[in-house]
């Protein structure tokens, strides 16, 4: 069968169809941008200067990295400033380029201290803001869309927000290890070890919820499902996920000794889970059929 | 102002998908790129066997998901209901792809207008005169053949549709036949849990 009469046979046909227009440079930037963000934040809490500056560095070169690598025009990407009040894309762009600025600053204001109070909590508050909307702008981006019954769901911006602080606080831990803040302050790092377990806890109900949701939804969210848990899709889902990246990460952090070593092994595996979480949610979009409208007709 | 949109008649539509290939003729579309398409299911079983033709285009909907969610507004609406792409304004980055309910946007990638629509690499002069309209790394769609509509002219999915199964016209005249089928055979529109009020009609 010849490559033309192969792509009439997926293209004429009826059924769900998986979209193909975000994909691996969309899903890094994305994970970037909410491990990032969620360390600035977290690390801004802390007043941890290492953390805000890698955060930052994050955002600033892996998601707007990935954006770029990802754009069919980036030398245009200045233009998708200029939709902020209906598009989340635009409101992501603010929201990366008003860290930017206020991030460096706030950081720089941490380290030197040369601002007036008053001045330097502003700074503080508009640079936590733009880390805020950086952290869950994402999941309403995919929400946004009821094409794909996998992302058209409530709890695509929770699911955003949950795992950036999740990322925020595992990475703090163990780059802020051998800090002051940390080290020493024990009840500092168990309140955050804890937090770690029960942020996974809530991670892993809000991403069942939201494949119990898609299944239930649509026949392009049972796809997606489908997709996830039965074909090839689930031998990385499943065990790396669900497996390593949630259930691991949240026994390791209870029950291994204490440790740098540990907390290291724990961010390793809840990074390498999120992002092909990422990934597999990107590939598992699928566009419900025309034919469900189809199928109404009688003749 | 006339608010155009088009009816599919079901009863009609033998899929031959003359449609198709009108469309790729009048937009010099490249290997890999549809604005419109006839899909096709067979269901039942021998010897109750059917199959379902749905020609399917994009909808140029009243509350267009595509413009609202494209970051640059080079997707927009014309007074007369077309939602067109700017492609000077179009950064690529797929948002309208993923917010298009119908799956009728495509990305044009390089490779498609170097690929030639043989095969070969080698580009015939009719592709090489259409193809100077795409811009790679931009976002292609249906415009209801605006320039033949600004013309007077039907769509060439229309005038080429060897059944009349595509009906074309004005939705806001109560005198035109697409209101008239419309109201007649209590038409439908594509997936209206979406919420995007398309301006196509599909009847049976």
């Amino acid at each position: 069968m010849s490559r033309h009469s192969h792509a009439a046979d997926d293209d004429f046909k009826v059924g769900t169809r998986q979209q193909t227009a975000w994909g691996t440079h969309m899903a890094t930037a994305f994970f970037f941008g909410e491990a990032g963000a969620g360390l600035f934040l977290v690390a801004q809490f802390f007043d941890f200067a290492l953390g805000m500056a890698v955060g930052l560095l994050m955002v600033v070169i892996g998601k707007g990295g990935g954006h770029l690598v990802h754009l069919g025009k980036p030398s245009r990407g200045w233009r998708a400033f200029t939709k902020i009040g209906s598009s989340w894309v635009s409101r992501g762009l603010a929201a990366i380029v008003v860290l930017s600025v206020f991030g460096a600053l706030h950081l720089w204001q941490s380290l030197h201290g040369v601002l007036p109070a008053p001045l330097a909590w502003l700074v503080a508050g508009i640079a936590g803001a733009a880390a805020m909307v950086i952290m869950v702008y994402q999941g309403f981006a995919m929400s946004h869309s009821s094409a794909i019954s996998l992302w058209s769901s409530g709890l695509m911006p929770i699911t955003s927000l949950v795992f950036a602080l999740l990322n925020g606080v595992l990475l703090t831990i163990v780059l802020g290890y051998n800090e002051a803040f940390l080290a020493g302050h024990a009840d500092t790092l168990r309140m955050l070890e804890a937090a770690v377990v029960v942020l996974i806890l809530l991670g892993l109900v809000t991403i069942l919820s939201m494949l119990n949701a898609a299944r239930y939804g649509s026949e392009g969210g049972r796809e997606s499902v489908r997709l996830l848990l039965r074909t090839d899709f689930a031998a990385t889902f499943v065990p790396l996920v669900i497996g390593v990246g949630m259930v691991a990460a949240a026994v390791l952090t209870a029950f291994a000794p204490k440790g740098l070593p540990t907390m290291i092994a724990v961010l390793a595996a809840e990074l390498t889970g999120y992002y092909a979480f990422r990934i597999l949610v990107f590939k598992a979009g699928t566009y419900d059929p025309v034919m469900k409208f189809g199928r109404s007709f009688t003749h | 102002m006339a608010k155009w949109g088009m009816v599919f008649d079901l009863r009609r539509c033998i899929g031959c998908n003359a449609c198709s290939v009108a469309c790729k003729q009048e937009n010099s579309l490249p290997y890999g790129v549809f604005f419109t398409r006839t899909v096709s299911e067979e269901t039942g079983e021998f010897p109750h066997a059917s199959r379902v033709y749905i020609p399917t285009i994009c909808n140029h909907c009243e509350d267009a998901p595509c413009e609202r969610v494209c970051p640059t507004g080079a997707t927009s609406t014309r007074a007369d209901g077309i939602v067109m792409v700017d492609k000077e304004k179009c950064i690529g980055c797929g948002s309208c792809i993923v917010a298009c309910p119908y799956d009728q946007r495509t990305m044009v990638e390089p490779e498609m207008l170097e690929k030639g629509l043989f095969g070969t690499g080698k580009l015939t002069p009719f592709e090489q005169q259409g193809y100077a309209r795409f811009t790679p790394g931009t976002v292609v769609k249906c415009t209801f053949c605006h320039e033949r509509v600004d013309a007077g002219l039907d769509p060439a999915c229309v005038s080429t549709c060897p059944t009349n199964a595509r009906i074309f016209g004005d939705l806001d005249d109560p005198e035109s036949k697409v209101r008239r089928l419309i109201q007649e055979h209590r038409a439908k529109q594509p997936l209206p849990e979406k919420n995007t009020n398309p301006r196509v009609f599909y009847i049976d």
